[in-house]
């Protein structure tokens, strides 16, 4: 045997490229940093604080002579067991109990199942029988958790700002209502989720005062698309795209897997994308938009396109289906509507426009919501005469009773006229549109009451403000993103005496504030035909939802002439050459600010920029070059006489001719994790020009903004090509053969035969614990991400440290661009979620001084915490740099006094926060490595119960097939993460293994991970003009060349080592 | 010149190097042994708020440990039973002994007794109930014959030695399933404990976690 040269090849420069960022790219010294240290240099003196190294050192001695003080009390702590009085039904103390419930939301609700240890809810799941999710959830349900334990929550009522109770409220709410008996200058507001109590307590409240005025807002809503639907099919209807009956989707300016969908589109969009063998039907997804999106990252073809111009491609669009499909209805709606003068790629048009008519009535075209309604009326015409109407876009009837705007309330209440305004939740004074100027409106009532989870802005501005009960604390009801009703369950006491929205209405109207009853009450009236309502109720109770409640669609003629006149009506979107148009992005995570004080999110980072604690302005590399900035560079955005600073972030994939922010940050008054952070864009929008404007200047103003970015955190030296590896349909039919196709990619295809100088114990368990991911189905979201950091204790560590790459996430989803040459303008985008790999030859096993981290029969790596010294040789010899150090005593520390010193700072965890943390799951202290453990309290919850089960029958104990799963796999909304045992055969991990597109990491390391991926396929259309960029292996710089080819290793022996 | 140390000086750093090492080792001797489980913590016998005896209930009486700690063949935890597990018989036996007191107390008020907790488990290690019952490991492997006890002390070390000499060698403590709450079982006559540990391991398959670190830590 030759000399085994175990240097890593170099990475080769021309062809096709993966590259996390702009640094990796242009191999700026920062990243190599990133890739060869640990840490960046310095990065232990970066401080957010004022007590430096020395000082920390002089103040050492004084605490270890206090320490020898304070040993002489070493007595035993009496501790005391305290058990219930009266047993309580259900509640074993110990197991986890769980309770269906619902998460109110403007896109629908999320159908849930809180996990609850002995009162204390935990933990949210989807609802594995509701048709909707089914058992999967989001980001924003995942950490909801936590707003229910933030400590910073409104603990009371206040009037005038001063602490107030709740009886001074009553008698305050009753003289309000005596001085109006018709309801004359009484007003409410509303947030966008619809409860149909609320509906029902509205209509009790306007029966009762006739005069009242109603309004309703929701900051990232999509009115603008309501308008265009009520033109094209009139009044009353919303429209809901059915994602798994389109195989051909065309997104203009929507990012319909991402912020501005739910997770119904994403399951339908996911349902169509699943690629079992070669050859297997898939959908087609074509994208245009602005800015780098996750739907732009699952498209097969992507058009990068400024929103401000967005109707021209649209126009373009519309016409060439309406030529190809003979449609002169649409023609002249088409060419009607009023557009900017645009540059269109005309085969990129035309190729898009045939594909999608030849696939009539399996095809669908949807339109961003910060389009003019025009623009969204006329797409509703395309897909009329694409015949999706009722199949791939199918239209419901709207379930909310329209309301009046926030400009119409904000214009009501200027005249003066209103004496009372009761804003239920939301928070306008921060989020309302600039021109709105709602502050002055609110101000000019004589009392406003604010009902809110946390005293925000508006809370400051008004009267009253009421704490809210979070929707875990009180009943509610809700309707899903299928229009399916459903009972919000509480699964816990108010902790802070809040009251819902439901009881505010029913202390207006005058009925008893008892919100079950009043549940109950709407529930019987909305199925008095049920036999047996009693039972019935119970049984929606514990299914989560009423069975066979789904809205049924409906058929509305498309109403072209319409849509025509709302064409020739709507004006022109100016485009105004050498500026940028700035388009407003709903953040995925904050939302609108009202998430801003949650940890868990602002440390997310952002799916697509890796951005966490910040909002920034995108802009694309040509447009940074222009301004000659580069990301972190202040710019000053104006338009008219306003102006912002915010730091600019060069985002590959973005129009030239377009800005993109995403408001909700910059909140001022909010708890201490949400203050100074981001910077508030709000007063750039305004209701008259919509979530985009153009006309925008923006300048370098030379300042520098540190912005904490996690995208080269994980680098691993050039090994982007190897360890994303995707094809296209076509070239993989090609390669069905070929059972090394996906294994002999990148470097694997140049590396010599695997052997192992070690003889590790054998992996003899029962069981052998693995996880896939579907690169195909994934789509970047990092609901995996919340949901392991809710199930595993995972603490939040603040900017400066996420700056310093000390972000505690025991799993991350890397996002990879990739493109021919290096080409930053138009790459493509693969995300890949990346976790501990449990290799069985683990290198960090090896180099562990004192055996912390070991392996277990059943194939984890397993991390001993009370072993761990704190060597962190492990984390430096991880391949994948999965391994978390605490360097500080996170739990214990709130993130602004990490570097206090230990005796004057306060320590210790908020009792709230001590409420949500599992309490299988160790909560680690400082100086200990932690990594993904596979979930291993709920193997071991499982092991345990097949242990029980089989008690002395003589039955081998075994866990059955994927009877429970780890969280990351429970959450995701695609099911691209898979998590089972691979020895069991009926185990859908076991089966995916044996998938010819699943391939292991760094195979050529020999590390023998127990984590597979499966290959990402794109589907491009051959006829397009960028085909010959798409997804493909063969053109990658490491791809098949047969001299190369070693004789194939032997395959994942997943258990046993060979 | 004159010396400038007396002569006795000579020895002096053996006799400092002398009595460190003698220090030293009683330092080591002293915390080997009483920073020991062993030491620290069996025996350990505080005083209970209410004065309930082990050994009238459960030893004279013969009442099942599972009458009281009802779940711990279903929880990881073996529960304090309720007051109104107390209250289901002495409502009506003894029902105004003043040693009863804070039981009454505690049923009218609805605030709960608080007893103090003998037994812990570090909170790194995660001990689960239910599957050590299930599989055959008596109470009184790790709790004594708590049906002898007036008072409840502890009476094994529960160090992690102690843990893994039974994961080790279960069969020197296993016992059909059925004799696991029966503390005074012994070994029928003309076997030994190992004999029939060593049948149930084999039946049962009984395979505890011994090098999976995280069948306990996690």
């Amino acid at each position: 045997m030759s000399k085994r040269i175990l240097q890593h090849p170099a990475e080769s420069t021309t062809g096709k490229r993966y590259w996390r960022s702009l640094g990796q790219l242009q191999d700026t010294p920062e990243f190599r940093s990133w890739m060869d240290r640990e840490f960046p240099q310095g990065a232990a003196e970066i401080q957010g604080d004022d007590v430096s190294r020395r000082g920390f050192l002089q103040f050492m001695g004084a605490s270890v002579a206090l320490a020898g003080l304070s040993l002489s009390a070493c007595r035993r702590p009496l501790k005391n067991l305290v058990p219930f009085t009266k047993g309580v039904e259900w509640s074993v103390p110990g197991k986890a109990l769980f309770f269906t419930s619902a998460m109110p939301s403007r896109n629908g609700a999320m159908p849930l199942v809180v996990t609850t240890f002995d009162g204390r809810p935990t933990k949210i799941e989807g609802n594995p029988m509701h048709p909707v999710n089914q058992g999967t959830t989001d980001v924003w349900a995942q950490s909801s958790i936590l707003d229910l334990y933030d400590p910073q929550r409104s603990k009371g009522y206040l009037f005038g700002r001063k602490p107030s109770d709740a009886a001074s409220f009553e008698k305050a709410l009753g003289e309000l209502l005596k001085g109006t008996p018709d309801g004359a200058g009484l007003a409410f507001l509303t947030d966008g989720t619809v409860s149909p109590t609320q509906e029902r307590l509205r209509a009790e409240v306007l029966k009762k005062f006739p005069k009242a005025v109603w309004a309703s807002f929701e900051p990232n809503g999509s009115e603008l698309e309501a308008s265009a639907v009520s033109a094209a099919f009139g009044p009353g209807h919303h429209a809901v795209p059915v994602l798994q009956k389109a195989d051909i989707i065309l997104t203009v300016d929507r990012d319909i897997l991402g912020v501005e969908g739910d997770i119904a589109a994403i399951r339908g969009f996911a349902a169509g994308r699943k690629a079992d063998k070669a050859g297997t039907k898939m959908n087609r997804l074509y994208v245009v938009e602005n800015r780098y999106t996750l739907t732009g990252g699952m498209s097969d073809h992507r058009l990068r396109l400024a929103a401000s111009r967005s109707g021209a491609f649209l126009k373009a669009l519309a016409l060439q289906v309406a030529k190809l499909a003979g449609d002169a209805g649409l023609a002249k709606a088409a060419s009607e509507l009023k557009v900017a003068e645009t540059k269109i790629k005309d085969r990129w048009v035309e190729e898009c426009a045939a594909d999608l008519v030849a696939h009539k009535g399996a095809a669908l075209v949807l339109v961003g919501q910060r389009q003019p309604a025009a623009v969204q009326a006329l797409g509703f015409a395309v897909n009329a005469a694409l015949g999706g109407l009722g199949t791939t876009l199918e239209l419901r009837k709207t379930a909310a009773t329209p309301a009046l705007s926030i400009s119409a309330l904000a214009e009501e209440l200027r005249k003066g006229k209103t004496s009372a305004l009761f804003i239920l939740g939301g928070n306008p004074v921060f989020n309302a549109p600039a021109d709105v100027r709602w502050a002055d409106a609110q101000g000019a009532v004589k009392t406003v009451v604010h009902l809110s989870l946390e005293s925000n802005e508006t809370s400051v501005a008004a009267q009253w403000h009421v704490p809210a009960a979070h929707y875990l604390e009180q009943w509610g009801d809700a309707l899903a993103v299928d229009g399916s009703h459903m009972v919000v369950q509480p699964v816990i006491m108010p902790l802070y005496n809040g009251l819902s929205s439901i009881e505010l209405l029913a202390k207006v109207v005058g009925t008893e504030p008892d919100a079950l009853a009043l549940v109950q009450k709407t529930f019987v009236e909305a199925f008095s035909t049920q036999a047996d309502l009693t039972s019935f109720w119970a049984k929606s109770l514990k299914a989560g939802f009423v069975e066979g409640s789904r809205a049924s669609a409906v058929t509305p003629a498309l109403q072209v002439d319409a849509v025509a006149k709302a064409c020739a009506e709507a004006s022109a979107v100016r485009v105004v050459e050498n500026t940028f148009e700035l388009v407003f992005i709903t953040d995925s995570k904050v939302d609108d600010g009202r998430y801003a004080n949650n940890g868990w999110l602002q440390e997310l980072p952002d799916p697509i920029t890796k951005l966490t604690w910040d909002n920034a302005a995108l802009l694309s590399p040509a447009a940074a070059k222009k301004l000659a900035v580069e990301t972190g560079d202040v710019l000053k955005l104006s338009v008219g006489e306003k102006s912002v600073e915010i730091a600019a972030l060069v985002l590959p994939g973005h129009a030239d001719d377009s800005i993109s922010v995403a408001v909700g940050y910059g909140r001022t008054e909010v708890g201490s994790v949400g203050r100074k952070v981001g910077v508030d864009v709000f007063p750039l929008l305004t209701a008259a020009e919509g979530r985009f404007r153009v006309g925008v200047t923006a300048a370098k103003t030379g300042r520098k903004y540190a912005l904490a970015v996690t995208q080269e955190h994980g680098a691993l030296e050039g090994r982007g090509a190897d360890i994303t590896r995707q094809s296209t349909k076509q070239e993989w039919a090609e390669n069905e053969a070929n059972p090394d196709y996906f294994l002999k990619m990148g470097i694997d295809a140049h590396a010599p035969a695997n052997f192992s100088l070690y003889t590790n114990p054998p992996l003899d368990d029962i069981h052998a614990w693995g996880m896939t991911v579907d690169l195909n189905s994934c789509i970047g979201c990092a609901a995996c991400m919340t949901a392991c950091q809710a199930e595993n204790n995972i603490p939040i560590v603040g900017k400066e440290q996420v700056i310093g790459g000390r972000e505690m996430h025991w799993m991350r989803t890397d996002r990879y661009f990739a493109s021919e040459g290096g080409d930053a303008d138009e790459p493509e985008m693969v995300s890949q979620p990346m976790m501990c790999q449990h290799c069985e030859n683990a290198p960090c096993e090896t180099v562990c001084p004192v055996n912390a981290t070991v392996h277990s029969e059943d194939g984890l790596n397993v991390m001993a915490y009370n072993r761990c010294i704190g060597t962190r040789y492990c984390a430096n010899n991880c391949p994948f740099k999965v391994r978390r150090f605490n360097f500080f005593d996170y739990n214990e520390r709130s993130i602004t006094s990490l570097y206090k010193w230990n005796l004057i700072s306060d320590k210790g965890m908020p009792e709230s926060l001590q409420m949500q943390k599992n309490p299988n799951v160790t909560v680690r202290m400082r100086g200990v490595m932690e990594k993904c453990t596979f979930c291993v309290q709920r193997i071991q919850e499982a092991k345990i119960t097949s242990k029980v089960h089989a008690g002395d029958s003589g039955v081998q104990p075994r866990v059955p097939a994927d009877v429970f799963t780890s969280a990351c796999a429970q959450v995701c909304p695609t099911d691209a993460i898979v998590f089972g045992d691979l020895r069991n055969p009926d185990s859908k991990v076991a089966k995916l293994n044996k998938d010819q597109r699943s391939y292991r990491l760094l195979e050529y390391l020999n590390t023998q991970n127990r984590v597979s991926y499966l290959a990402r396929i794109r589907n491009p259309n051959l006829k397009m003009p960028d085909a010959a960029r798409a997804g493909s292996a063969s053109k990658d710089a490491h791809g098949h060349h047969g001299e190369h080819q070693q004789p194939a290793a032997p395959k994942a022996t997943n258990g046993g080592h060979a | 010149m004159a010396n400038i140390f007396p002569r006795w000086s000579n020895w002096l750093p053996f006799k400092i190097i002398f009595c460190l090492l003698v220090l030293g080792g009683g330092v080591s001797a002293g915390v080997w042994y009483y920073l020991n489980p062993a030491y620290m913590r069996v025996g350990y016998q505080p005083a209970q708020p209410v004065p309930f005896s082990h050994k009238i209930h459960s030893g004279q009486l013969g009442m099942d440990c599972r009458y009281c700690h009802s779940y711990v063949e279903t929880s990881a935890y073996s529960n304090i039973p309720t007051t109104q597990v107390c209250m289901n018989c002495h409502s009506q036996i003894k029902s105004d002994s003043p040693k009863l007191q804070l039981v009454r107390d505690s049923w009218e008020s609805g605030k709960p007794v608080e007893w103090v907790q003998i037994h812990k488990t570090p909170e790194h290690a995660y001990f689960h109930h239910s599957v050590h019952v299930a599989r055959g490991v008596s109470c009184v492997s790790c709790h004594g014959k708590v049906n002898e006890m007036e008072v409840v002390h502890h009476a094994e070390t529960h160090s992690m030695a102690w843990c893994l000499d039974c994961h080790r060698n279960p069969e020197n403590h296993l016992r059909p399933v059925s004799e696991v709450t029966n503390l005074d079982w012994e070994p029928p006559a003309g076997t030994t404990q190992q004999k029939i540990g060593a049948a149930l391991v084999e039946k049962l398959h009984v395979n505890p976690p011994v090098k999976n670190c995280a069948g306990c830590h996690r």
